[in-house]
Formats: structure tokens, C-alpha cells, sequence
């Protein structure tokens, strides 16, 4: 690891402090239009990540590229630490929260897209602060990274390793093309597009401009904050279908989505694998969530199937809006939708999860495993959109697999070992490494993790960061060959 | 296409059947002895098995040729372990112990998968006669039902690899002689000693009989069935130690143990398995010691009940004893890993078997070695030996299925009205054919299967069978290949 490696990350960190200094400023503009005295504070924090930013930027400005692969693991990592570092500010300054644990946690869920929040009471929160809980996950939804490549080719990062490192594994389309900068631009064009559509629709739809903005943010990046303490149960049915549709976009493709609105379908064709599987397992699992919801929990089939078709979306995408009072759901029902936010959405997407790509590969290769014992001779080969998968690929998908598995126990033990029960316990971890946010119990539902330690606070942003990163990127920091020189 | 050979496996299953049924004569043996009047369940239940038995092997099995492959050899160990289960359920009807048959089968089923879930309130209010039954289900569920065929059999010569591995499925093994045949028969040979030598050494430590022959039987092939109410408590010291080590040495590949018996202790050195089993067992053990007697109780109290307790759960024998006054949650950190880890591959234990897990681990670390440096090739090697990748391919999607099982299992019993917590628990205790363990009542679970509902116990019944017989042979049923040659 060389010097100029590291002043070249500390450079590219500048970079997005700037940025997010930048999107800080933007909530001013709420804290100004309600007038609720945070506008100072906000504005204050703003200039100095954005003076933090510049100072990197251009005492480090000579160097531009990043050679070692450890440093760009490395690189990704202190991303995702440093934002949240400093999306803190505006929490702490507007006196939303005064324990940096606290303000730590909701940055942390912020930025990795999570939506576990340690208010128990959204609805009281400044304007600013509600808005930047929405920008965090509106910006870290989508991966920062993914940003960086986007908006700046000349940064001279190793754009392969990152972008592997961002979405390590499952993605074997065009790995070999490289055509990294083209995917980037496509997938943020459409995010952009779709954001600002929900907008509109939402708008349209009667829901007020601020609510509409800020749901859409969060929504879209499947992210799951809100700006009311009981999620998006207040809104009307036609809101909540259209913020369903919002967070099912949100688990799909977005190279995917780009191709079917530039009218591509020929490119689709042959692409859909993980699309059809996606629908199926929505569609199997609205149904048994609604027939559940009617016979354990009194609905009418109205409501539980609405309910089921708003809840499902939002655990499947990993976002966590919530629409009813989940912790009272049948447990066979809760069970179901804690599966799902590990199943998680498309890989390419904005949600969490182990990406049901890696669940599908996965469940192809046992597959070819068993016909392989009952036929020693045949010849299947795992596929996937109809070409073969290495078992190399197939064995990395399922070093990923464990590693997650292993990392929800830990997880689980961790959180048991500061004194919460074992049913929350795996709620929280689960709700934190998928991503999908509520967890079991008090903290699930339209509750809070105000309840918990300090210690099991860190713990769950730990797992947040883990998940959104997927496991291995975060993990190879605390393997002592990857200090050695 | 071939023909499949539905003659063999009916043949051989008949076979099966009649042979357990003259392993009913040592319970009725010792009924007649006790004059607890549970011999003539146990003689009609020999009867309809010898006739079902005899009925499968003769008329539907006439005739049969004598050969196998891949797809009969996996429905064959299935068949198998459905209906000797069934037929071995059959006693505890007749007998008057339970009313209904979900209950009968789950007894059944977790005796001969070895796991040692009960339903039975107070074993020590059973006759004699069923009590040694349900530990004699264990002792021939614990090297398995098929090599009992291939020992049984003798023109069982071709096939019986494939029989072997169907049973033993996934785990790269030396046999113990190059003949098949000849190594199963060894394997008895082996278990039988190792039994014999446990039962006079109970009965050294001044058990009675009866209970040093059932709890012998169910240590050696890490089954779990207790024969008092409130498991081991009240047992002498010394048979706790007894039953520690050979809990121990029942948790080791039974080829090992040969190599034990016969003295080439070299290779007890150059198998990383068995070294990683022993690391694995003295660290956890250590561990448990000290929060144990950090957390307030006797020292002396503390090291003995740790090294029973892991011994019991990382060989998946699953006994228990009186826990601690003070249960730290530590214990319950290194109890559940050691429950998903299992023993080793080979052994009459269940659990995901250490050799794989070794081999995951080794994979694991080559991965992160290439994150580093992209270009290094690099193999899994136990043993000294290369691992070749499609096997390292199998062991995943064995692992991957695996998981399936319990989240699938877990599922249906939250269905049946438990907690999230406790379905996991459960589950996960079944599938590795752990079955009763403190861990699970420390976490809040209530463990009285008896209690559960009656999909519950078909569900645990299935979780049992797929973690025996590591769950190829059982998907082998459901298989596309078997249905659509019609």
C-alpha cells in the first residue's frame, strides 16, 4: 500500500463530502419554508463538510488514481464510514438526538438504505432533519459508488475492482465487456427518471409536495423512512399502490427497466431468469400473507390482500414502509416476510438481501447437484438466462451465501448477548443486514430501536454497513494479510 | 429406457423388515424376564413385521436381479427409513404407550434416526421390554439401516458402494477394506465391541442392567434416549464419565476408530478431521468451563458438566443431566455452533459434519486471498489431499439444501403456533439428530414435543429423516427422474 494510494482515497473521499455537503445545504430550504429555527444549524454543518471536502480535495488534487486493490476494498468502505460520520451533523446540530450512538444509527440506517430509526416519534422531527433522512437514503440507496463512476470518468479509480467490490459475485452480465461507465449512466438515468415520476404521480395522486418528495426519496431507494410515525399507513390506498409500485421498481434491474423503456425488448428476451422468479415469489407470497392476514388476523379480504400487496413489496425490496401494525401479523406471516428480505430483490437493484440471482443460482446448482448423483453421466450445467455458470462463479455465490448465514447468527448472538430476547434478536438482525429495516417487537412494526443498548446500537449499524456492502468487502479489513505489506 | 428395479428394493426392504424383526427377540427376551407383560405387543408387532416382511420379499420381490443403480440405490435407503420406522413404531401401539400413531412414529423415527426427541412423559414407567426396544432402534439407526442390508446380505456385492454412499452421502472416505462388503462388516464388528466395552463399564459403575445396556446403546450411536424422566440426573460421577468419553469416541469416523482398535495410531495424527474435532471439543469445552465458573458456580461442578455437555452436543447424542444453577449466555453461543457443526463425517453423528465444514472454511479463506491477489490459484487440501473442486461444488449445494430444510422446517412449525425463536431451535436441534438439548430450553423454547401439534411432529419426523440421511436420498423421491420414466 503506497502513500499515494492513500492520498488519492483521502482525495476521492473529499470528492463526496463535497456532495454531500452539497445535498446538506438542500435541506435549508424546508428548515426556511416552515420556519422551524434549524436552518442556521443545518447551514452551518453544510459549509463544513463541504469545507472538510474541499481541504482533502485540494491538498491531495495531484493524486488521481488508486492502484492497490486493497485500497480501493478499503476505499469503499471509509465511503460508506465517512458519510454517515458526517450525516450525523444535522442531527446532532438540530437537536434531533443528543447521543452520538443515536445520531450514528439513523446516519447509518440513512446511508446504507436500511430505514431502522431510533425516533419513536418521526412525526416531531424538524423539516430539515426529515428531509435528510430521505436525501441519505436517496443518495446511499443507490450506491455512491456508483455515483462516483458516473459522474466523474476521469477519477482514475480501478473502476473493475470497485464496482465488483460493490456488487460482488452474482452479476455475470457484461462483467467481461467492462462497459462499467455505460451501465452506471444508464442506471442513473433511469433512477433520476423514476424518482422524479413518483413525484409526479404521487403529487397527482393528492399527497402534499414535501410528503410526496420525501416519500418518493426513501421509497425508491428502498430505503423505508418516512415522515409520519406510522409509516405510510396514513396515506391514502391509491398512495400506498403507487409507493407498492415505487418499491417493487426499486428491486428490479435497472438495466433492466432502461431497456424496457427505450422500447429494447429484444435485449429483455433472453434476460428475464431472475425477473420471473422476482414476480413469482411476490405473487406466492401476497397470497399466502393475505390468506393469512384474513383468517388469523380478522381482515377483511379487502384489506389483508392490500395490506399484503403493499407489505410484501416493501420486505421483498428490502424498503420496510410499513402499513398496518406488523408486530400483531400471524407469525407464520412475519416468519414469511423476514425470508423474503433475505431473498431480497434483483441484483442491479437498489435493495438489500443476498439478491435473489445468488438464491437462484444457488438453487439451480443443488439442483444439478442431485440430478448429477441420480445420473453420474448426464451433463447439466447450471444456467442462467440460458448461458452456463461456472461452478466457480457458483462456489463464490456460495461463499457469499455462508457468509451472510454466518453473519445473521453472529448477529443474532450479539444482540441476544446485551439482553434482548431471542425473537427480537433475529427481527433486528435480520431487519439490519437485509436492509428491510423493522424488526420483531418493539422495534418492528411502527416502533423504534430506542430501546436499545448502546452497545447492541453499534452492533446493528455494524450489520447495516456489513449488508449494504455485502459481506465480503467489509470482512477482508480484519483479515491481518490484507495489512501486510 | 431400463427397467427400474422395483423387485430389489421391495425384496430388500422385506429383507430389512424381517431381519429387525428377529432383533424384536432380545426386548421380548427380557420382557418374559422382567414379566412386565409388554411381550405380547412386542411378539405381535415381530409377527406383522416377519409377515409384511416376508410378504414384500417373496411375492412383490420375487425373482428380483440383483441389480442397482444410482436412482434405486437413493429410493431404496428412502423406502428403508419410512418403513422400518413404521413397522418399528408398532410396539409402542400394541404396547398401549401412546393412543394415536403420529406419536408411536415420532418415537419410531427418532430412535432410528438416532436424533433422541421423546414423547414419552417418563421413560422409567415404560416396560422393560419397550425401553430396551427404543434403545435397540438407535443402536441399528446409528450405523444406518443399508449398511445393516450390505452386512445382512451377502449377494449384496454389487451396488453396495453406491448403497454406502447413498446413506453416507457427500463426504470423501477411505474405506476400510477395498471389498465393500468386508469394510461394512468391519464397521459392525467395530460398533458391537465399542458397545460391549460401554455396557460392562456401566454396569462396572453400579448401574442395573437394563440401564446400562439402554444408555450404551444409545451413546454409541449418539442417540439421546434417556431412560429416567429428568435425563441423566441423579447418576453416579462415575457414569457420567464413562458416558462423556464414549460420547466422545462416538462423535469420530467409525473407519478411525478401527485404526484406533487395531493400533495404527498414526493415522489418528495424520487425519485433520479428527485433529480439528479435537481442537474443536477442548476449546469449547475450556470456554463453557469458564463462564460456567466465572458466572458463579463450582469449579470442579463446572469442568465436569462442560465436557459432558459439549461431548454430548458436538457428537449430537443430545443427553442431558441437571444444568447449572447459572446458565451464562456464552454457553449457548458455543452450544449452537456446536449443534449446526455436528460431528465428524463418518460417525454415527449427525449435523453438517465437520469435514465439510473444514472444506467450506478452507474455501472461504482462499476466496479472500484472491480478493486480495486475483491471479493466485489455490486448492482446498485435507488430509493432505486436493479437494477437487466439483466435490467442493457438492458440498455447497449439500450445505445450501441443508439450510433449506431448517428455514423450511422452522416455517411449518411456526405455522404449528411457535415463536420464530423457538421453530429455529427445533428445527435446527432435529435436522442434526441432536434432539433434547439444555441450549434450547435456556432460550426460552418450551421442548415438550410431546406438547406440539400433530403436523408439528410429521414436520420435526421429516427434519429428522433429511438430516440422517443428508437429504439427497429423500429429495431422490420427489425427483422428476423417477416420475416422468412413466
Amino acid at each position: 500500500m503506497k502513500s499515494s494510494d492513500w492520498k488519492a482515497l483521502l482525495r476521492f473521499l473529499g470528492i463526496l463530502l463535497i456532495a454531500e455537503g452539497g445535498l446538506m445545504a438542500l435541506c435549508c430550504i424546508p428548515a426556511y419554508h416552515f420556519n422551524d429555527g434549524t436552518m442556521v444549524p443545518v447551514a452551518h454543518c453544510a459549509a463544513f463538510t463541504v469545507a472538510v471536502g474541499a481541504l482533502l480535495w485540494v491538498s491531495f488534487a495531484r493524486y488521481r488514481s488508486i492502484e492497490d486493490v486493497r485500497i480501493s476494498y478499503l476505499f469503499v468502505c471509509l465511503v460508506w464510514i465517512a458519510m454517515s460520520l458526517f450525516a450525523t451533523l444535522p442531527l446532532m446540530a438540530t437537536g434531533a438526538t443528543v447521543d452520538f450512538s443515536h445520531a450514528w444509527f439513523e446516519a447509518m440506517s440513512g446511508v446504507s438504505a436500511t430505514g431502522a430509526t431510533i425516533f419513536p416519534y418521526v412525526s416531531a422531527l424538524p423539516a430539515s432533519v426529515l428531509l435528510w433522512r430521505s436525501i441519505m437514503q436517496w443518495f446511499g440507496g443507490f450506491g455512491i459508488i456508483l455515483l462516483v463512476l458516473a459522474l466523474s470518468p476521469r477519477l482514475g479509480i480501478n473502476k473493475y475492482s470497485l464496482y465488483t467490490a460493490e456488487a460482488s459475485g452474482a452479476d455475470n452480465t457484461g462483467r467481461k465487456t467492462l462497459k462499467t461507465t455505460v451501465t452506471v449512466r444508464r442506471t442513473l438515468s433511469v433512477y433520476l427518471i423514476l424518482t422524479f415520476a413518483f413525484i409526479v404521480m404521487l403529487w397527482a395522486s393528492g399527497m402534499q409536495l414535501w410528503d410526496a418528495v420525501n416519500m418518493t426519496f426513501t421509497n425508491i431507494s428502498s430505503g423505508g423512512f418516512s415522515v409520519s410515525s406510522d409509516s405510510i399507513a396514513s396515506f391514502s390506498h391509491t398512495q400506498q399502490y403507487i409507493l407498492t409500485g415505487a418499491m417493487l421498481m426499486s428491486g428490479v434491474n435497472f438495466t433492466l427497466i432502461f431497456f424496457f423503456f427505450t422500447l429494447r425488448w429484444g435485449s429483455i428476451g433472453h434476460k428475464l431468469d431472475q425477473f420471473r422468479v422476482y414476480i413469482s415469489i411476490y405473487v406466492v407470497a401476497v397470497a399466502f400473507v393475505a390468506i393469512g392476514l384474513h383468517m388469523h388476523n380478522g381482515q377483511e379480504w379487502s384489506d389483508a390482500l392490500r395490506m399484503s400487496i403493499v407489505q410484501t413489496a416493501s420486505a421483498l425490496t428490502t424498503t420496510g414502509s410499513v402499513v398496518d401494525d406488523t408486530t400483531m401479523w400471524w407469525t407464520p406471516v412475519c416468519f414469511l416476510l423476514l425470508m423474503l428480505s433475505i431473498c431480497g430483490g434483483m441484483a442491479g437493484s437498489t435493495s438489500g438481501g443476498l439478491k435473489i440471482m445468488r438464491i437462484l443460482i444457488l438453487w439451480r446448482n443443488a439442483r444439478t447437484i442431485l440430478l448429477n448423483r441420480l445420473h453420474p453421466n448426464a451433463v447439466n450445467p447450471v444456467r442462467l438466462n440460458g448461458k452456463p455458470v461456472s461452478s466457480h462463479i457458483t462456489n463464490n455465490v456460495m461463499v457469499i451465501f455462508m457468509v451472510y448465514g454466518l453473519s445473521l447468527m453472529l448477529g443474532v448472538m450479539i444482540l441476544m448477548l446485551c439482553g434482548i430476547s431471542a425473537t427480537e434478536a433475529i427481527g433486528a438482525t435480520v431487519g439490519c443486514l437485509t436492509g428491510y429495516g423493522p424488526g420483531l417487537g418493539p422495534s418492528g412494526g411502527f416502533g423504534s430501536y430506542a430501546a436499545f443498548s448502546t452497545i447492541a446500537l453499534w452492533a446493528c449499524s455494524f450489520l447495516m454497513l456489513l449488508g449494504r456492502l455485502e459481506c465480503m468487502t467489509v470482512l477482508i479489513l480484519f483479515l491481518p494479510r490484507f495489512w501486510k505489506r | 429406457m431400463r427397467h427400474f428395479n422395483h423387485r430389489l428394493i421391495a425384496r430388500l426392504t422385506g429383507t430389512l423388515l424381517t431381519v429387525m424383526a428377529t432383533a424384536l427377540v432380545i426386548p421380548i427376551a427380557v420382557s418374559l424376564h422382567y414379566g412386565d407383560g409388554a411381550q405380547y405387543a412386542l411378539i405381535t408387532s415381530g409377527v406383522v413385521m416377519v409377515s409384511i416382511g416376508l410378504l414384500l420379499r417373496n411375492v412383490f420381490g420375487r425373482n428380483a436381479s440383483y441389480e442397482l443403480h444410482e436412482l434405486e440405490s437413493f429410493w431404496l435407503t428412502s423406502v428403508a427409513w419410512v418403513a422400518v420406522p413404521m413397522c418399528g413404531a408398532l410396539p409402542y401401539l400394541f404396547g398401549g404407550v401412546f393412543d394415536n400413531v403420529t406419536d408411536a412414529a415420532f418415537e419410531a423415527v427418532s430412535g432410528f434416526s438416532t436424533t433422541g426427541s421423546s414423547v414419552v412423559p417418563d421413560p422409567s414407567q415404560l416396560p422393560a421390554g419397550l425401553l430396551l426396544w427404543r434403545a435397540i432402534t438407535q443402536w441399528i439407526g446409528g450405523l444406518g439401516l443399508i449398511l445393516f442390508v450390505v452386512a445382512t446380505t451377502r449377494r449384496m456385492q454389487v451396488g453396495s458402494l453406491q448403497l454406502y454412499d447413498a446413506e453416507f452421502s457427500g463426504t470423501q472416505q477411505r474405506k476400510l477394506h477395498p471389498h465393500m462388503a468386508k469394510s461394512v462388516s468391519r464397521m459392525w464388528h467395530i460398533y458391537t465391541l465399542i458397545t460391549i466395552i460401554l455396557i460392562v463399564l456401566l454396569r462396572a459403575a453400579d448401574n442395573t442392567g437394563l440401564d446400562s445396556v439402554c444408555l450404551a446403546l444409545s451413546t454409541v450411536s449418539t442417540g439421546g434416549f434417556m431412560t429416567a424422566q429428568y435425563g441423566l440426573t441423579g447418576y453416579s460421577e462415575a457414569t457420567l464419565t464413562i458416558l462423556t468419553v464414549f460420547m466422545f469416541l462416538s462423535g469420530v469416523n467409525v473407519a478411525l476408530l478401527y485404526n484406533l482398535f487395531t493400533l495404527h495410531w498414526r493415522r489418528l495424527k495424520r487425519n485433520d478431521e479428527f485433529i480439528v474435532y479435537a481442537v474443536i471439543y477442548l476449546i469449547a469445552a475450556v470456554s463453557c468451563t469458564l463462564a460456567f465458573g466465572l458466572s458463579g458456580n463450582d469449579w470442579g461442578y463446572s469442568v465436569r458438566y462442560s465436557l459432558f455437555h459439549i461431548a454430548s452436543t458436538i457428537s449430537t447424542c443430545g443427553f442431558y443431566t441437571e444444568t447449572p444453577a447459572v446458565w451464562p449466555f456464552w454457553a449457548s453461543v458455543v452450544t449452537f455452533l456446536l449443534i449446526l457443526s455436528g460431528a465428524s463425517a463418518g460417525s454415527t453423528g449427525g449435523g453438517l459434519k465437520l469435514r465439510r465444514l473444514m472444506t467450506l472454511f478452507l474455501y472461504l479463506r482462499n476466496y479472500f486471498i484472491r480478493m486480495i491477489h486475483p491471479n493466485v490459484v489455490f486448492t482446498v487440501k485435507i488430509d493432505r489431499q486436493v479437494v477437487p473442486g466439483h466435490y467442493v461444488n457438492k458440498i455447497f449445494g449439500f450445505v445450501f439444501l441443508y439450510i433449506c430444510f431448517v428455514i423450511a422446517g422452522a416455517f411449518m412449525l411456526t405455522l404449528c403456533g411457535s415463536s420464530i425463536a423457538d421453530a429455529f431451535c427445533m428445527a435446527a436441534a432435529n435436522i442434526s439428530n441432536l434432539g433434547p438439548s439444555p441450549l434450547i430450553n435456556s432460550m426460552g423454547a418450551n421442548l415438550d414435543y410431546a406438547m406440539l401439534p400433530t403436523v408439528a411432529k410429521w414436520t420435526l419426523m421429516v427434519l429428522m429423516l433429511a438430516g440422517r440421511l443428508e437429504i439427497f436420498a429423500l429429495l431422490a423421491i420427489v425427483s422428476p427422474s423417477y416420475w416422468k420414466r412413466r
